[in-house]
């Protein structure tokens, strides 16, 4: 059992080897630094000398993996491989094109991510769960149906439709809550309910409908009737029996999220003017930092791959099989 | 009297009536066997006495009588409270009829707590108590256990305390052990005779086992296509069974005093379930049909006393009609004296064993032995079959015969040539010599191609240069010798039974003209009718064509009609082998008279 | 006239032949037709396929492109505009050239701002919403508006009740005739509505600007009109990108078990664990630097903003290959294990003719739906891309660029609300249809889906 977890745990090495050398090439390989300066300084102010002055000050004048010039180990470490890439796995992602500490940064704003995300994830499984096994309690009749051609259409609207449509509806229209920012403190509720709202209303279609079919697939097993045949009532039935062995595939699909949950949600703190790591994202995205946008791809690897070690560990918690085997 | 009374339960699915009009009664303590072949409605009706149809099917109509009442009127609220406390039920698949997440005394203890209301501390006594009375051991450790870690047998047996849990006064049991292993099956079902005594519980027992019904029944009414057609005690039912069907179900039983012969067969299969009946529903495979069968539906006829049947045959109004027609008596096989020839297929020490790797490096720390050192020789034109329970690798050599896995170790040599270690390419002309029929007609088919494309694609793999017409000539020749017609090529499986699957399979596999034929278990997913007829296939073939099988199975009934040699197989090993004669008649083995033992006291009343 | 190819046209078309083939090869298969006659019969299926016929009939003609020919005086060479228009544009020529100034309402005869006006002597008469260049100018009086709008919603209604029920019952003569299985009332029912407000759009179109104007005054409906293809083309062509490599790893890593799959295997989960958005931006941002530093691999503007949009498409299609390849995966290990693939093995068939023939029609039913399905994620998934900026150029007209530049109109007083109202009518219109359908595709060709 915790050999299994060990050698998970170990597996991710390789994997995030990969997710640094596609980063890598992707950044440095399929451009060269020289076309990211033109690229940034606009045409106009393109020459030599200023193309030198915006690689040195971002350290990309080294050579890409081999430093003929340096002396000793240098000839490796004193690369752009070296110290774009492999300090990644330190944490240590350099500085932003406005020169701030990109890991100080990310410190600072994964606390109003998780304000946000946190409430989302739990909410919306809740509410998804709860759906789903209502729909599951009523198969076959008219609510069932209704209730799946509601998550359908509620599938069918653009996320950016439910933030705008949110916003203009409660703030513009109800006056209820701030429309976008972020307070201090307790005060930071008031401007936090109606991203929460409209991330779990946003989610709900998909997940309710996925949530109800494995539902539906589970009623449909041999154990299940044999329940019915023990005289358990429908509702015991759903819950004690049905419920438990759908958390099985539930678990896979949702434990992997978990830890992404740090990322934010890149669209509803960007509407929301939210001071987290999605905002941080779209806005490196737009300025075309590409420090940040590369430190951000590390991490969030970093943070799929617990995911998937989250997973394993659920997966022992809730099905006896794995966990005894 | 009566514990439970049905009378005229109908139900329906889509203009399909899967049971139509069916009356039968239980009384405390007895044993009321319904009988039949798949698709004959049987676990239709158990599922309509319980209300536990599936959400297509509805009770059309009838009257289910239980302690006083029509359970079909009972409010749901009601119902549940019959559901496990009265009446009590265990399905088929031990394996999947219990809940993987839930211990096994957290299933019962779901019972108890519902109809007894025990709870906590009694209720882990009573529990424990019951596991005991199933004979499950190691009770106190089974309860905390899930149901993975119990083997078959057992997870029947926590089936079965999980059904007697409520103290039912009705057991309903839905083909309770033939998902079990043949010397499991015999302990399961002595075990629910001992219950049944102990407790006067009456019992709706549901099979298709002659065998199994011998055994446990004090009634026994026979199914066929929605209708019962026959009920009688056991006793007359056995000693004289009256409806043709019920007779050709005996008939078509392979049993030793009928070795060398023809099995009978009831031709044609159960009508599908939309069919729409007019008069006797067994006509068209009826071997006495006479002509008003068709079109009138027979009555219900007494005959010696208790024993009724539906068949036109029992008219007393049908002057000279009223007396049991024995169908011919089947045609002897033309007898071939099997000249002992040269060794075809020799198998030295096979072994083959399954890495278990274990730790952090996934290193291999020991080795399931699936295969353990067999041997066996195989001349050209004879049957050997290899007999054993599931999990003993009996399919796993024939597998590593063919090279499909690969041995660890040993040799295996055709027509004098090593197969083991050959490279595929060498290895593809000996394919042609050495052929497999599988067990599942339903997979061992691919359902995207039609059938003249599944029997062609090994001619054409083996590099028969042959033109189109000669391709379809031979397809054509082929489907003819397995029984089948020639325009069939052009159709796909689906449309196809069991018995026509198995057919199709069988002409695959002569289609490269094997000498040798592996048949893995081929009629043990088939009804008993038409496990008859593919088991005279194979013997006409053998005659016809001089095939060598090597026969693998656990149904001992059909090794002793079929085979000339067997070997018997335990834990990957042979524990037995010899002539078919000294094997079956005088065994050595404790395991093969175990195995003989739990397969021919079954036998014996079908064999009346 | 000189016809303009673009990458993503060719490619398009390329799709509807292979869909076409496709068809004429399951025509012979009759699990194939029977699954695909279940689609026909289905009244929700076919609604869905209905609306989305015309979405891709729009999208066809936004689909081939050409460059006219300038006026030029006798004697000169010919010379051609630098500007790429497809026949939609042609379509729609009132529509893209009659450009107002800034925002007006729906069917508007004002503009929407209030501008200084001047008389016809040039002297200031104080500020007023000026009358639109084009939309309501055929009235001379303010006050016949409601009556004329009235009018040609009405000549709309009744025309297209004639054309309508004129191709209904030609439709039906031909269903009864050759299928009478196909659910042609749910088909009627469909075309009908589609054709009472496209009707009445088409009368009103060349008197108003049916749906307003956006902020430099560009037709609404032209807009919305445009975006189809660029949505339908993000849904479909990445799905090109994936499917060969999904089916070819996907049915390998299950087949071949070993080090190919442990390889497959390591590629898909180092391809996963990059979070999509970040993955997408990051290759987004590295190809808009290839494509800004090689402007000479572009004759025209619409080359150029095409590279971009096959780029996110190839893009997409890398980050969406993993689902399929894994769940095709999963279905070869089992069937793997059948008997029909055992069997096949014993006649020493080679494991390349055993995957073709045995194990990729059997898996061809989870392709299928997970195609459906993911298509209107795609269209989804472009109007998020875009609103980021690491989707189509934002010269490109998508639902994207479209949200993107009307969001920044919310927040005016009055609201601006009708390209935003629009854009999301006809995006949950694509998007419902295509789920519906996907949904009906799935329950005809997933065994297990069937609710017994």
């Amino acid at each position: 059992m915790l050999t299994y977890l060990i050698r998970r745990f170990l597996y991710a090495i390789p994997i995030l080897i990969g997710v640094n050398l596609i980063t890598f090439a992707l950044f440095f390989v399929v451009n060269t630094p020289d076309d990211m300066a033109r690229m940034q300084l606009g045409t106009k102010r393109v020459t030599p000398d200023a193309i030198a002055k915006w690689k040195a000050e971002r350290g990309y004048d080294k050579p890409l993996l081999w430093n003929a010039q340096a002396q000793g180990s240098a000839k490796l470490s004193d690369t752009i491989f070296y110290d774009k890439s492999v300090s990644m796995f330190a944490f240590d992602f350099g500085r932003a094109d406005d020169g701030r500490d990109i890991s100080t940064e990310i410190r600072s704003r994964m606390g109003p991510s998780l304000a946000i995300a946190i409430p989302v994830f739990i909410l919306g499984l809740w509410v998804a769960i709860s759906f789903a096994l209502l729909l599951v309690f009523f198969r076959g009749t008219y609510l069932d149906l209704t209730g799946v051609v509601v998550c359908v259409a509620m599938m069918s609207i653009s996320s950016l439709f439910y933030i705008i449509g949110g916003q203009w509806l409660v703030s513009k229209v109800w006056h209820l809550v701030p429309i976008s920012g972020l307070g201090p403190g307790l005060d930071a509720g008031r401007f936090l309910i109606l991203p929460v709202v409209i991330a779990v209303v946003s989610g709900i279609g998909g997940s309710a409908r996925w949530y109800r079919t494995i539902f539906l697939e589970e009623c449909n097993r041999d154990y299940v009737r044999t329940a019915r045949a023990k005289g358990l009532s429908e509702l015991t039935v759903l819950f004690r029996h049905v419920l438990k062995n759908a958390m099985i595939p539930i678990l896979t699909g949702v434990v992997v999220v978990i830890p992404g949950l740090f990322l934010g949600s890149l669209l509803i703190e960007s509407f929301f003017g939210i001071p987290g790591l999605g905002s941080y994202t779209i806005d490196a995205i737009s300025a075309q930092d590409f420090a940040v946008v590369r430190a951000m791809v590390f991490i969030g690897s970093v943070l799929y791959i617990i995911g998937l070690w989250l997973t394993d560990i659920s997966y022992t918690l809730v099905d006896p099989r794995i966990r005894l085997s | 009297m009566s514990l439970l009374s049905v009378k005229d339960l109908s139900v329906q699915i889509g203009a399909g009536k899967p049971v139509d009009a069916v009356s039968f009664e239980i009384k405390p303590g007895q044993t009321f066997a319904l009988l039949g072949e798949s698709g004959c409605g049987k676990s239709m009706t158990a599922l309509a006495i319980m209300r536990l149809l599936p959400p297509a099917a509805r009770v059309q109509g009838g009257l289910v009588d239980y302690a006083k009442q029509n359970l079909l009127d009972l409010p749901e609220v009601e119902m549940r409270r019959v559901r496990g406390g009265g009446i009590g039920m265990i399905f088929q698949e031990p394996a999947t009829s219990l809940n993987p997440v839930m211990t096994i005394g957290q299933q019962i203890g779901e019972v108890l707590a519902l109809h007894c209301g025990l709870r906590n501390g009694s209720a882990r006594q009573r529990a424990l108590e019951l596991l005991e009375s199933v004979g499950l051991p190691d009770a106190e450790r089974r309860l905390d256990e899930y149901p993975f870690q119990l083997s078959g047998g057992m997870k029947q047996r926590a089936m079965i305390a999980m059904a007697l849990a409520g103290d039912p006064e009705l057991l309903i049991a839905d083909e309770p052990t033939t998902a079990l292993d043949v010397t499991i099956q015999a302990q399961v079902l002595d075990l629910l005779k001992k219950l049944q005594q102990e407790r006067g519980m009456g019992i709706l027992l549901i099979t298709h086992d002659l065998g199994v019904v011998e055994r446990m029944a004090d009634h026994v009414g026979v199914m066929y296509a929605g209708q019962l057609i026959e009920v009688a005690p056991r006793d007359q039912f056995f000693a004289n069974p009256a409806h043709p069907y019920s007779q050709k179900l005996f008939a078509s039983l392979p049993e030793r005093a009928g070795r060398g012969q023809r099995l009978e067969t009831i031709p044609g299969m159960v009508p599908p379930l939309d069919t729409q009946h007019t008069g006797c529903r067994f006509t068209p495979r009826c071997a006495s049909a006479m002509s008003h069968c068709k079109t009138i539906e027979p009555a219900w006829y007494s005959i010696h006393g208790k024993q009724q049947v539906r068949c036109h045959l029992f008219d007393p109004q049908q002057v000279g009609m009223n007396t049991v027609i024995k169908a011919a008596p089947p045609k002897p096989a033309a007898e071939i004296a099997r000249v002992q020839t040269n060794t075809l297929l020799q198998v030295c020490d096979l072994k083959v064993h399954f890495p278990i790797q274990k730790g952090l490096l996934q290193r291999t720390v020991g080795h399931v032995r699936a295969v353990d050192g067999v041997s066996f020789a195989l001349p050209a034109g004879r049957t050997l079959a290899l007999v054993g329970e599931s999990g003993c690798g009996k399919t796993t050599v024939g597998k590593a015969i063919l090279q499909l896995l690969q041995p660890s170790s040993g040799s295996v040599q055709l027509a004098g040539q090593e197969l083991t270690g050959l490279s595929a390419h060498a290895l593809r002309p000996l394919r042609a010599q050495a052929q497999m029929v599988f067990q599942d007609p339903f997979s061992s088919l691919n359902p995207r191609m039609r059938v003249g494309a599944i029997i062609a694609e090994g001619m054409q793999a083996l590099g028969q240069k042959l033109s189109k017409q000669d391709v379809e000539a031979r397809i054509a020749e082929l489907l003819g010798q397995v029984g089948l017609r020639a325009d069939m090529a052009t159709r796909y499986p689906h449309e196809f039974s069991g018995g026509q699957r198995q057919r199709i399979a069988i002409a695959r596999a002569l289609a490269v003209n094997p000498k040798l034929l592996i048949c893995d278990e081929p009629t043990s997913a088939l009804d008993v009718s038409v496990q008859a007829q593919i088991v005279n296939l194979l013997h006409d073939l053998q005659d016809k064509l001089g095939l060598a099988y090597l026969f693998i199975t656990h149904n001992m009934a059909v090794v002793d009609y079929l085979a000339d040699d067997v070997a018997v197989m335990y834990k990957g090993k042979i524990v037995e082998h010899g002539s078919a004669d000294d094997v079956l008649s005088r065994p050595q083995n404790a395991y093969t008279q175990e195995l003989l033992a739990a397969a021919f006291t079954r036998m014996r009343g079908a064999a009346a | 006239m000189k016809p303009v190819l673009l990458w993503s046209d060719i490619l398009l078309f390329l799709l509807v032949f292979i869909s076409i083939g496709a068809a004429w090869w399951a025509r012979r298969n009759p699990q194939l037709c029977a699954a695909w006659r279940q689609v026909g019969a289905s009244r929700i299926g076919v609604a869905a396929a209905t609306i989305l016929v015309f979405f891709v009939v729009v999208a066809l003609l936004d689909s081939v492109h050409y460059r006219e020919r300038l006026a030029g005086k006798a004697g000169e060479s010919q010379q051609y505009s630098v500007e790429v228009v497809s026949v939609l544009d042609a379509v729609l020529h009132t529509q893209k050239t009659r450009t107002e100034k800034t925002y007006s309402a729906p069917l508007a005869m004002h503009l929407f701002a209030k501008e200084s006006l001047t008389d016809s002597a040039g002297k200031s008469v104080g500020r007023d919403f000026p009358r639109l260049k084009f939309g309501g100018q055929h009235l001379s009086n303010e006050d016949e508006w409601a009556g004329d709008v009235a009018k040609h919603i009405v000549i709309g209604l009744l025309g297209a009740l004639l054309l309508g029920s004129a191709l209904v019952f030609s439709l039906r003569r031909i269903v009864l005739a050759c299928a009478p299985w196909f659910a042609w009332q749910a088909a009627a029912i469909t075309l009908a509505g589609m054709f009472a407000v496209g009707g009445v759009i088409v009368a009103l179109a060349p008197y108003y600007h049916v749906f307003g104007t956006d902020k430099v005054g560009q037709d609404v409906l032209y807009l919305t009109l445009k975006s189809i293809r660029t949505g339908l083309l993000l849904g479909t062509l990445t799905t090109l990108v994936m499917l060969p490599a999904a089916l070819l790893f996907g049915i390998l890593a299950g087949y071949k078990s070993g080090w190919i799959d442990d390889v497959i295997q390591y590629v898909y989960t180092v391809l996963n664990s990059i979070p999509d958005v970040l993955l997408i931006a990051a290759s987004m941002l590295m190809m808009q630097v290839v494509i800004d530093t090689h402007p000479d691999w572009f004759a025209t503007a619409a080359e150029r903003s095409d590279a971009r949009l096959l780029s996110l498409c190839l893009i997409m299609g890398i980050t969406s290959w993993t689902g399929l390849c894994r769940l095709l995966r999963a279905e070869t290990l089992k069937l793997r294990e059948l008997e029909f693939v055992q069997a096949a093995q014993a006649f020493g068939v080679s494991s390349w003719a055993i995957m073709a023939r045995h194990i990729l029609p059997n898996v061809m039913h989870i392709v299928m739906i997970t195609l459906v399905m993911n298509f209107s994620s795609l269209v989804l998934a472009e109007a998020v891309l875009s609103y980021i900026g690491i989707g189509v150029d934002p010269a490109t007209i998508s639902f994207g660029t479209m949200i993107n530049t009307a969001r920044m109109e919310l927040a005016r007083e009055p609201m601006v609300w009708w390209s935003l109202v629009a854009a999301f009518c006809f995006m949950f219109v694509l998007v419902l249809a295509a789920n519906l359908f996907a949904d009906t595709v799935r329950d005809a060709f997933d065994p297990r889906g069937r609710v017994s």
